[in-house]
């Protein structure tokens, strides 16, 4: 995946679809680092092997996989599958040298600029130059990854000069750095992970919804969470085509009209009510991915209206508020843009019994849309599908798409190639990478 | 004697085989499901035939009884079983995990024994003195502080300012400096605190009174109070191993140690109930004997308490 959010040619020189058959020619030269070539038929048992270890792409063994010659293979997804190429770009894609290898766990021979040295698992790992690289010069003779969890330590090492970058950077020590531009560089950029709420359609009216959208102000939020999240639109990066979607700006006097319009009234309590019940939202959402300080930036917006909120806290979310659905407004955090297409969020929240869509939205012509999309092959018309699919979950008030989490690098003056520039968060050294 | 040994080890066992029946139920009952924790790590949404391929495949979905059985079978053979995480045998993570926090535990009660048992038996002797005052003082000031604090202080002080140390030093012994002052600066001032409220209990006893009377001198009177403190001293010692081995996560964590209490930690968070399971039968096990050995000794120092 490059800068833009597109699968980009890397081990293979194209992936083309003709119907339901995608043929994948190979590079020539690629080799693993044992300096064995690898071939079409290495691609096909790799991709079987995923299937069957990994059930997150056992949909992989339905296909029919054939290496019509050493560095041509075929794909035949059954159906029409527009997706495939960025499904490959997926970092569990990564092709292993299936007969040399013989610990898979730790020491997999693969076909990158570096090869693993010392691995420990949950530890540090270190890696060397791969000297069979078939993509030319490695300019890094190694680097060893350190496996730092806490924040304050990891900006402790970088300023005591022991590591040279690190990603995914707190806000406080975003502060440290930005007053000391010389000696550290900054790259900060929207990435692809997500956080949303869910409102429950089925204990809130379209009154409620709506005026709970006019009153989240998601730009009091971001900056509150100062340079670690931007405020999002809809769910994916604004730059990408299929994120233009509009929400309507924040008005809280228009969401008090209407309320009132409802037929809710201001008690003495300076908390609506309506047939002598107060209105209340019960926000769910767990301690992680700074969910909990967005729920109390939400409840201080709402009890400034008039509404107040009760808040359901949970260590884990999937097996709680999103399985019982007891709660007015969930709060969510996940990876919405996992391969620069939009289908497997929009999947995943939006379509019909799907896990997330757990707020009661149901919305045929959605739906209907949400089928185009699964076999649209036009890039063009898949982003012009997915606006109008998340348009209309806007337009519905059924989600919120509060913030999207910066993808923000710190380097030492002179250190460049980190993947700073890249949304995703599982890329990180490559041949280029250099320390100056 | 023998019957006692045994009854005590068919007793110890009948313990563990109860306590891990609990936490085998509290997990199963406990929301949170080990299968999408697998899945989804990467903060990606799966679908629910996903999930349920992989409950499947991870036998979640055979009844509670059927899987304690399968458990309590396997690990009767030597067998800890396969961690949900990446599928690598729960024992040797087990072990090495308890391996790496025994030596971090061992080294900072050591040092902690050292520094705290002269101090508290200093402020005792010199009660409302200026050196009481001031170990007081300074024993109030480490137990109130919390650990995480006083581990990025030191890292601060010791490795940016002094350059003693470097921030990421692992494994080795220059790695092992900085956790342990860590949790012994707690563990000290508390262990003042307690030893010296013993020592002064034993300087109110009658015994105390007729030796000072009789005109014994004080470093006899001293002596023999250190003697009838150290029964109660033990129990305080052997308590604080069981807290150190598994609760010096934090320190784990900022420090890169890989203990045991960050991998059960971890262990938690991702439902890993093989590791789980695991880690309460080992820490069973040792609290048990500690408690154990702790009583034969307080049995061996004060013969009038019973085994």
């Amino acid at each position: 995946m490059d800068e833009n959010m597109n699968a980009v040619p890397c081990l293979a020189e194209d992936a083309t679809a003709d119907g339901a058959v995608w043929t994948i020619t190979l590079k020539d030269g690629v080799a693993f680092s044992n300096g064995n070539p690898l071939t079409a038929e290495m691609v096909v048992r790799n991709l079987q092997r995923l299937a069957q270890v990994n059930e997150r792409f056992a949909y992989l063994g339905d296909f029919d996989m054939q290496a019509v010659d050493e560095k041509t293979l075929t794909i035949d997804t059954k159906e029409i599958y527009p997706t495939l190429k960025n499904e490959l770009a997926n970092p569990e894609f990564g092709m292993m040298d299936l007969d040399a290898t013989t610990d898979f766990d730790n020491d997999p021979v693969c076909t990158g600029p570096f090869v693993i040295s010392k691995f420990q698992p949950e530890g540090d790992v270190e890696v060397v130059r791969n000297e069979n690289y078939w993509g030319g010069n490695v300019i890094l003779d190694g680097a060893i990854f350190y496996y730092m969890e806490e924040d304050d330590p990891k900006l402790l090492a970088m300023q005591g000069g022991e590591i040279d970058c690190y990603n995914s950077v707190s806000s406080a020590a975003l502060a440290v750095y930005k007053q000391e531009p010389d000696k550290y560089k900054v790259v900060s950029i929207p990435g692809a992970r997500l956080q949303f709420y869910i409102l429950n359609e089925e204990r809130l009216d379209d009154a409620v919804r709506e005026a709970i959208t006019l009153i989240v102000d998601k730009d009091k939020i971001a900056s509150y969470m100062e340079g670690t999240v931007s405020a999002a639109v809809g769910p994916f990066n604004p730059a990408a085509p299929y994120g233009q979607v509009t929400v309507p700006a924040v008005d809280v006097a228009k969401a008090k009209k209407i309320l009132e319009e409802d037929g809710y009234s201001l008690g003495a309590d300076g908390v609506y009510e309506k047939n002598g019940q107060k209105l209340n939202i019960k926000i769910a959402y767990y301690s992680a991915r700074s969910l909990d300080t967005i729920a109390t930036l939400l409840q201080e917006q709402f009890a400034e209206v008039g509404i107040g909120v009760t808040l359901r806290n949970e260590e884990d979310p999937d097996a709680t508020y999103i399985a019982d659905k007891d709660f007015d407004l969930a709060l969510y955090c996940m990876i919405a843009d996992r391969g620069g297409d939009p289908l497997y969020f929009i999947e995943s929240t939006l379509k019909d019994g799907a896990y997330y869509d757990c707020g009661g939205f149901n919305d045929d012509h959605c739906e209907e849309l949400i089928n185009q999309l699964k076999y649209e092959t036009d890039t063009a018309k898949r982003a012009e599908l997915a606006n109008e699919i998340i348009q209309i979950a806007i337009d519905d008030n059924a989600f919120g798409y509060v913030g999207l989490f910066n993808s923000t690098t710190v380097l030492r003056p002179g250190v460049s190639g980190f993947a700073e520039n890249i949304p995703f968060d599982f890329y990180g050294i490559d041949a280029n990478t250099t320390i100056g | 004697m023998i019957v006692k040994v045994i009854k005590k080890i068919v007793s110890f066992v009948v313990i563990l085989i109860i306590l891990s029946f609990f936490v085998f139920l509290l997990l199963y009952l406990s929301p949170g499901d080990p299968a999408e924790k697998r899945l989804t790590s990467q903060g990606v949404a799966v679908t629910r035939e996903m999930l349920d391929a992989e409950r499947e495949r991870m036998g979640l979905l055979r009844p509670f009884l059927v899987r304690y059985g399968e458990w309590l079978l396997s690990l009767v053979k030597g067998d800890f079983g396969v961690s949900f995480k990446d599928d690598m045998p729960v024992g040797p993570k087990l072990l090495n995990g308890l391996k790496n926090t025994s030596i971090l535990a061992l080294t900072s009660l050591f040092l902690s024994l050292v520094i705290s048992f002269p101090l508290a038996l200093l402020s005792a002797i010199r009660k409302n003195g200026i050196a009481d005052h001031i170990i007081r003082f300074l024993s109030f000031i480490g137990n109130s502080l919390p650990n995480f604090l006083i581990s990025i202080l030191l890292m601060y002080f010791l490795c940016i300012k002094l350059k003693l140390f470097p921030v990421i030093a692992s494994g080795s012994l220059q790695g092992l400096c900085m956790p342990v002052i860590s949790l012994a600066i707690p563990m000290t001032a508390r262990f003042v605190r307690q030893m010296r409220a013993e020592f002064l209990n034993q300087m109110n006893e009658d015994y105390c009174m007729g030796m000072r009377g009789r005109g014994v001198k004080s470093r006899y009177i001293n002596l023999n109070i250190i003697r009838n403190a150290f029964g109660h001293i033990f129990t305080i010692i052997a308590l604080q191993i069981g807290t150190l081995m598994g609760g010096s996560v934090v320190i784990e964590t900022i420090f890169r140690w890989p203990g045991i209490g960050k991998l059960v930690m971890d262990s938690i968070t991702a439902r890993d109930y093989p590791v789980i399971m695991g880690f309460v039968l080992i820490m069973g096990t040792i609290y048990m004997l500690i408690n154990q050995l702790s009583d034969v000794l307080h049995h061996f120092i004060d013969p009038r308490t019973n085994l």
